[in-house]
């Protein structure tokens, strides 16, 4: 059986922002709670909007920050993995110990830490600043060849001018800054380092967004040419969903830090199962004038990671949502303030304030007649088409001089397997008990 | 469809230390009303050169050479500056005349700039001001060429009687065209710029219809003090304002007099923001840039170009820097504005498929030259220069059977040296002898399908 090259399992990290003397820090949840696997000679995309993980995920893996908590097994056989997911499954905490002990990345220290950055790498989404202007481009290939100990510094020599051609360059421009290349030539500089030291694992975060169209393709087929070359697995991070169809066999779509969708690439473009790569693959622009167009559009925007939606963090802009994506007192609290205090604010003159009582229940205290429940039942009705927050309530009981609203309570999404090998992170394709 | 923008013969050089810079080399091109015109090219081809020129927003080094032509609504504006011929520009060449000549052509375009011809850029975060409120970034466009429209908007908001509310509101209920009907109200009654106000009321959609009518009494609006009433009136009759140009230099009475137009700036704001489907208009314009998101950023970009109501928008790749979800919302909008507000737009871009979205037309350029130009269905199915062809096959289409891409071998030309004949020779797969020493003509292959190749025609 093949290696399997990343694993990592329920992969957390949280950075820390504010907090000053004795106040509580909070945390930006960057990525949370993501398991990913790659096997060998495998290209796995990684699509999602800005600010979503994407390239906190890639870092994560080949450990150029430290997660928060989580698991990462690098280059092992399948077996193990196996192993290690059926006691993840059966809580078998001895054995997920064992494994871990003998097998998990995380654990390595030092020159052996060192020793493996050999088989990973990393190239950056801007050539204009991941290369040192004070170095020359060999120096800058030759780089981490010296400092992982794959050469010394006499074969490194040698070995950069191997490495240009490759890439596509002449010799001599070992000899320049990068300030006088273009910016393809520093991408293929930056890519010639990244397959420096033969690395098994490449990290590509958004290797041509930066490029010319022209440009991104000579660099995509020179990507393809070298991976069959030296048998690279990749994982390719991008926002242009084209170029990502293009280069990986499987695509993993990625929301507010968590994976909403992972599957075969064919089946994640033209079939996919998730209300948002639903919306994001409609609105990807095509070099086809002619064809029909249905596009679903999204209101709204990402949601702040220091407090993420609950539930389902797709479920503020879901045009889908239903009853236990995730609805707290909080959003439907402002909804309904929304509608009592200003749409409707002439049918509601006696009431006196609205407040959260807990996490699932709102109150309305009113004065006067007993007309307001059936009213505000009226108009929460009407509206629930076009404010979706709605939907999440439960029943509405009315209590002396008080209204009570009661919500469903939430299910938090796990992955769910869909028929054709997509795993979805969405309640609508749970299994039906 | 009329043409409102024809440019001929554009050369656009820059002299630098190291040689003339070719940036443009004879660009022919019209613009009609209602179109967006697609530009597409790789980065040097001077995509941005052409919007900049239009624009007249060039750097002093930048040459426009004499025969050039910018005819803008019939009038062809560079006629009236002495433009130096081609021959002159050598070692001798007079920069200080130049740089002149171009301020000339700078200051004189200031009077165009944003009320004719307006432009948008990519980046919207380096576009804007980070020290200014977003409200008062659109009403600083508003006050350079509309301080008119405005005051008219305040006078107007003043003579509303009470009689003229209840009619505005019967024609709000019973009329079928409320902006046709309108309008001609407001020019009956001279109440200019009410309904503007009105027809932004009725447009809301979070307000209930017995709000909307509440808000159209309240538009009404007590006199002003004298000083600031006849400030407005000389405004609004385009009257020169005299003395009080010096009374806003003084604090306390500019707060009266100036500072009554921006207030009017900051509603105009609003109003244009909530076309742009932004939520919270009231808020927004009191932001500040940072505080946005880049889609929205990139809204506000296109609220200021739209201030004025201009002719042409020319948009320089503004949604390069934006996801997918977000650049397809301002596709979206272009698209909507250009059905209701009948502008002309030039969507700069080097991604084909950005202009698939949107375009009526795409121009292709290559070496300061539009190598083709037709209808967008043309251009994509039909393409005939080699250079477009490539570049369509450059692009990752999306389809079950994955076809290789191929990239254009070579890159973009030395403009300080550009090659003979055709610039696109050293590249083309199909290059001929004549290719190295004539530059081809436009010939019309279809019917509104230029190309600029010896491999068709005669």
């Amino acid at each position: 059986m093949a290696n399997v090259i990343i694993a990592a399992y329920n992969l957390k990290k949280y950075f820390p922002v504010g907090g000053f003397l004795f106040s509580s820090k909070q945390t930006i949840k960057a990525v949370d709670d993501v398991s990913i696997k790659i096997k060998e000679n495998e290209v796995v995309g990684l699509v999602g909007e800005t600010g979503c993980g994407k390239t906190t995920l890639g870092k994560l893996l080949i450990r150029l920050i430290e997660p928060t908590a989580g698991e990462i097994f690098f280059d092992v056989p399948e077996e193990i993995i196996v192993e290690y997911e059926e006691a993840l499954k059966n809580k078998d905490t001895k054995k997920i110990e064992k494994i871990s002990k003998r097998y998990s990345f995380l654990n390595k220290k030092g020159g052996e830490l060192r020793r493996m950055r050999r088989y990973m790498n990393i190239v950056f989404q801007d050539p204009y600043s991941s290369l040192n202007p004070r170095m020359l481009v060999k120096d800058i290939i030759a780089e981490p060849i010296i400092s992982t100990g794959y050469a010394s510094k006499k074969e490194a020599e040698e070995l950069v001018f191997k490495l240009l051609e490759e890439v596509g360059l002449t010799p001599e421009f070992a000899f320049r800054y990068p300030h006088e290349l273009s910016g393809g030539q520093r991408q293929r500089v930056a890519l010639a380092r990244g397959i420096s030291t033969l690395p098994k694992f490449l990290v590509l975060d958004e290797p041509t967004s930066a490029l010319d169209v022209s440009i991104q393709a000579q660099i995509l087929n020179l990507i393809n040419e070298i991976r069959k070359k030296y048998s690279i697995t990749i994982l390719f991070i991008s926002h242009n969903i084209s170029v990502v169809h293009y280069m990986s066999d499987r695509i993993a779509v990625m929301y507010a830090g968590k994976i909403v969708e992972e599957g075969y690439k064919n089946s994640i473009i033209f079939d996919p199962k998730h209300p948002y790569s639903k919306a994001l693959i409609s609105s990807i622009p095509r070099p086809e004038p002619m064809r029909e167009k249905i596009i679903i559009n999204l209101q709204g925007e990402i949601p702040n990671l220091i407090n993420p939606p609950k539930g389902c963090r797709f479920h503020p802009r879901c045009p889908v949502a239903f009853e236990e994506c995730g609805w707290t007192a909080d959003e439907v609290f402002q909804d309904i303030e929304y509608i009592i205090m200003r749409r409707y604010a002439e049918q509601f003159n006696g009431i006196k304030r609205i407040y959260i009582e807990d996490d699932f229940t709102i109150s309305v205290e009113y004065e006067g007649k007993n007309l307001i429940e059936e009213k505000l039942k009226e108009v929460l009705n009407k509206e629930k088409q076009e404010l979706r927050s709605l939907i999440s309530i439960k029943n509405i009981k009315s209590e002396s001089t008080k209204i009570k609203i009661e919500l469903y309570k939430f299910v938090e999404p796990e992955m769910y397997k869909s028929k054709d090998g997509i795993n979805v992170r969405c309640l609508l394709y749970r299994e039906k008990k | 469809m009329s043409e409102i923008l024809t440019i001929n013969n554009l050369k656009v050089w820059f002299h630098t230390r190291r040689g003339t810079f070719k940036a443009l080399n004879g660009v022919n091109l019209n613009l009609r009303k209602g179109e967006v015109l697609g530009l597409a090219g790789e980065s040097g081809s001077g995509k941005s050169t052409l919007g900049l020129s239009i624009m007249a927003l060039l750097p002093s080094n930048a040459i426009i050479v004499r025969g050039s032509k910018i005819i803008l609504k019939n009038r062809d504006y560079l006629k009236y500056f002495e433009l130096f011929p081609e021959e002159k520009i050598d070692r001798k060449f007079k920069i200080k005349k130049n740089q002149k000549i171009m301020k000339h052509i700078r200051d004189f375009l200031a009077k165009i700039r944003g009320k004719e011809v307006s432009m948008v850029f990519q980046e919207p975060m380096t576009a804007l001001n980070p020290l200014l409120q977003i409200g008062y970034q659109i009403t600083e466009a508003l006050l350079a060429h509309s301080s008119i429209n405005l005051a008219k908007r305040i006078l107007s908001r003043i003579n509303l009687t009470e009689d003229d509310v209840r009619e505005i509101l019967k024609i709000v209920k019973s009329s079928k065209n409320v902006e046709k009907d309108l309008n001609e109200f407001s020019k009956l009654k001279k109440l200019d710029g009410i309904e503007d106000q009105v027809l932004y009321i009725l447009n809301r959609k979070d307000l209930s219809t017995i709000r909307k009518e509440r808000m159209i009494y309240s538009l009404k609006e007590k006199m002003k003090n004298p000083l600031t009433m006849s400030y407005l009136k000389k405004i609004a009759e385009n009257k020169s304002i005299g003395i009080y140009r010096f009374l806003n230099r003084i604090p306390i009475l500019k707060r009266y007099l100036k500072g009554v137009l921006i207030k009017e700036g900051y509603r105009k704001a609003i109003e244009l923001l909530a076309m742009l489907n932004i939520p919270h208009a009231e808020k927004v314009v009191y932001m500040y840039p940072h505080e946005l998101s880049g889609g929205m950023r990139q809204r506000v970009s296109i609220a200021i170009a739209l201030a004025n109501n201009p002719d042409i928008i020319i948009l320089d790749e503004p949604t390069s820097a934006l996801d997918v979800i977000v650049q397809y919302q301002i596709l979206q909008l272009i698209s909507e504005l250009k059905y209701k507000l009948n502008i002309s737009f030039i969507f700069i871009s080097h991604d084909l498929s950005v202009l698939a979205e949107v375009c009526d037309r795409i121009a292709i350029m290559y070496g300061g030259r539009i190598v083709e130009i037709g209808p967008i269905d043309k251009i994509f199915y039909e393409s005939l220069h080699p250079y477009t062809k490539g570049l369509l096959r450059a692009i990752p289409k999306i389809s079950k059977d994955i076809k290789t891409i191929e990239s254009i071998p070579g890159t973009v030309p030395d403009m300080r040296n550009p090659p003979n004949g055709c610039m696109f020779h050293p590249r083309c797969p199909y290059v001929m002898d004549v290719c190295r020493n004539k530059v081809p003509k436009s010939i019309e292959y279809s019917k509104d399908h230029f190309v600029e190749c010896f491999l068709y025609g005669e």
